[in-house]
């Protein structure tokens, strides 16, 4: 264990060793920003080393205030931001229990592991102590950091040592969203969502449609992103007319969704970079929704009725080819993807009610997995093994839970408001809906065992959400 | 990329911005539901529609008695036509999670029929909407079922196919924005709108 208590030299030794590259959730916002890069030696053994540790309760994690060399104003301003953000971003995995920053706001920061003072940190509750020195560069600044052990036999130790490059002020947050998803993959050998982003269809910039002059509903709503925690909310179209049903494509870049724009309803597909959109599945006469990118990103599934029926098809995007994979009478919607591209879920009222089926990718052998109710609808796949919906109720919806192995299902939205159109994070532990519960729709998260609900739009109707696969 | 909307909008294959311009809007149902015991959406933040861009005095656009020798409409934009004071087409309604056409709508279509029959040129477009209850994703499919049993009727009733385009909203647009039964009602409707004349 000699080696997670080696100070800075020996991890700087180590740079050259490993070198995590990942994309930059701000890049389209700072297109000249290079992406936060992580240089460290630890590893291997930091997941060993904390279940050795945390054996029997949930590891206590404190975010010291951040060192700043120099004393930059600008750094210093982004170095608590980044902190916070860092903060908030363990908590949302609940991989560890953070300890709020208020309640140790009276232990001074402490310059190396070894000068930490150890009994006000137990005394304090913690386990594990994060702390940085940030280093200003050119226009950007690193952060040398280190998660140490406080209590026990191996105080002192540093379980995790790295320096990331490229952290900006500008955005501070992107380092920050960087910074958790390396831990968590590292710690806990989990990924997570931190460098994420929801997309969604807002009212909120809406212009009244055109000849729609009586209801203040009658207005427009544009495609939305942002990211996963709800900061830098953004809108990604100007349609100027009813849009709904955004889907990411895998590559983060790339949205598909229900546009109305030329008067009927009809799959749209945007790229982030601001080129016009495409419509590749547009066929006069047909009315297309709900479109979902196959997870390697070279299909589209979608619900059209250009057979005369409403059924689920699939559009190629290499080959350009399109197949009706349902053709069955009654209308088939909302197809959701199984991870491994095998299976698509969707909803049929083939049954005479809406319930929830489930078939192989070429169409063949549908199986229907809801036997009760019948207002069953937006079928999402998670990776744990469960598919979330949305299920009619009294007097709302809630948002359902069915496990594939038992075929067991739970609610977990608690009957407040309504409840529909549930997105799964790309690690499956958290589900977006929107819901009522606040008034106007809005889009909240929850994690898929009901709990730690949170609000992450406030501002006009936020509906149909969907999280992005990757940064 | 061309820009039909629709098999039956040829009349939309203009100019992508023009075609989005002009068809990437629909309007609610006249204030005058019509039918039935429809009670007027007097309490409803609608406020009243503004009386019409301002264009020269046009004939009071009586729906019952659209013009048969000289022409109303021939004047009067599409803005202006699908105003709901003066549309000469009224709205159906539905009853909750059907599609089904009653005896009064039924007799609502068979006059709409008629005002298409006599202003032959006319392109129309169905909008299906839904009320809130049921999911979204579900009540754009109930929009559309709205529409098209809207559509066939009329259709029926020996008015072409190729004049009646038909669009979904589900619940996305409701005429009333409360949630009372009476919101409800006025909702769950099939609504004209001229696209062509």
């Amino acid at each position: 264990m000699s080696k997670f208590t080696t100070p800075l030299v020996a991890v700087a030794a180590l740079v050259c060793t490993t070198l995590v590259v990942f994309e930059n959730p701000s890049a389209l916002i700072d297109a000249a920003a290079r992406p936060p890069v992580m240089l460290s030696g630890d590893q291997q053994q930091s997941v060993l080393e904390l279940d050795a540790y945390g054996k029997g309760k949930t590891t206590r994690v404190a975010v010291q205030d951040f060192a700043v060399e120099g004393g930059d104003k600008a750094v210093a301003d982004a170095a608590r931001t980044l902190a916070e953000v860092l903060w908030a971003d363990l908590d949302f995995e609940k991989e560890f229990y953070l300890i709020p920053r208020k309640s140790h706001a009276s232990i001074p920061p402490a310059p190396t592991p070894e000068a930490l003072p150890f009994d006000q940190w137990t005394q304090a509750g913690a386990d594990l102590v994060i702390m940085a020195t940030a280093r200003p560069g050119a226009n950007e600044f690193q952060l040398d950091l280190r998660v140490v052990i406080v209590r026990g036999d191996k105080r002192g130790q540093v379980l995790h040592g790295s320096t990331v490059q490229h952290c900006t002020t500008r955005n501070p947050r992107a380092c920050a969203h960087f910074i958790a998803d390396e831990l968590h993959k590292r710690i806990r050998g989990l990924d997570g969502v931190a460098q994420t982003r929801l997309a969604f269809a807002s009212d909120r910039d809406s212009v009244r449609m055109s000849q729609r002059r009586l209801a203040d509903s009658n207005t427009s709503r544009e495609i939305y992103i942002s990211d996963y925690d709800g900061f830098n909310q953004r809108a990604v179209t100007a349609n100027r007319t009813l849009s709904l049903h955004p889907t990411w494509a895998p590559d983060g870049r790339t949205l598909a969704y229900t546009s109305w724009l030329d008067g009927f309803e009809d799959v749209y597909i945007n790229t982030l970079d601001g080129k016009p959109f495409t419509r590749p599945v547009r066929q006069p006469g047909s009315a297309n929704w709900t479109p979902a990118f196959s997870p390697d990103g070279t299909k589209i599934a979608f619900s059209s009725n250009r057979s005369g029926d409403r059924d689920i098809w699939v559009y190629n995007r290499t080959t350009r080819q399109l197949r009706n994979i349902t053709n069955t009478p009654g209308a088939d919607s909302a197809p959701t993807w199984s991870p491994d591209g095998l299976k698509i879920a969707f909803t049929s009222d083939r049954s005479g009610s809406n319930h929830l089926y489930i078939m192989n990718a070429d169409g063949t052998a549908a199986n229907r997995i809801t036997h009760t109710g019948g207002d069953h609808d937006r079928p999402t796949w998670s990776p744990l093994g469960f598919i979330a919906f949305n299920s009619g109720g009294h007097p709302g919806h809630n948002i359902t839970v069915y496990k594939l192995d038992t075929g067991q299902t739970t609610i977990i939205t608690d009957g407040i408001g309504d409840n529909a159109s549930p997105a799964i994070a790309p690690n499956g532990r958290h589900v977006a809906f929107a819901t009522t519960r606040w008034g106007r729709w809005q889009i909240a998260i929850i994690s898929y065992d009901g709990q730690y609900l949170r609000q992450i739009t406030r501002e006009g109707t936020n509906t149909s959400p969907s999280w992005s696969r990757s940064p | 990329m061309s820009t039909q909307s629709r098999s039956t909008s040829l009349v939309l294959g203009l100019v992508v911005a023009f075609a989005a311009a002009a068809a990437c809007g629909r309007k609610p149902p006249v204030a005058q539901p019509g039918p039935t015991t429809t009670p007027p959406p007097a309490t409803t933040p609608t406020a009243g529609p503004p009386p019409g861009p301002t264009t020269p005095p046009t004939p009071p656009g009586v729906p019952s008695e659209p013009a048969i020798t000289s022409n109303p409409y021939d004047k009067m934009t599409l803005d202006e036509i699908n105003d709901p004071a003066r549309s000469p087409f009224k709205p159906v309604f539905f009853e909750y999670d059907s599609d089904q056409l009653n005896d009064t709508a039924r007799q609502v279509l068979q006059e709409n029929a008629r005002v298409l029959k006599e202003n032959a040129t006319f392109i129309i477009t169905i909008e299906g909407h839904a009320d809130e209850r049921g999911s979204p994703e579900y009540n754009l499919a109930l929009g559309e079922r709205r529409a098209l049993a809207t559509k066939s009727f009329l259709v029926s009733l020996g008015v072409g196919g190729d004049r009646l385009q038909t669009v979904s909203y589900g619940k996305e647009f409701p005429f009333d924005p409360g949630h009372t039964e009476e919101a409800w009602f006025q909702n769950r409707r099939a609504h004209f709108m001229v696209t062509k004349k």
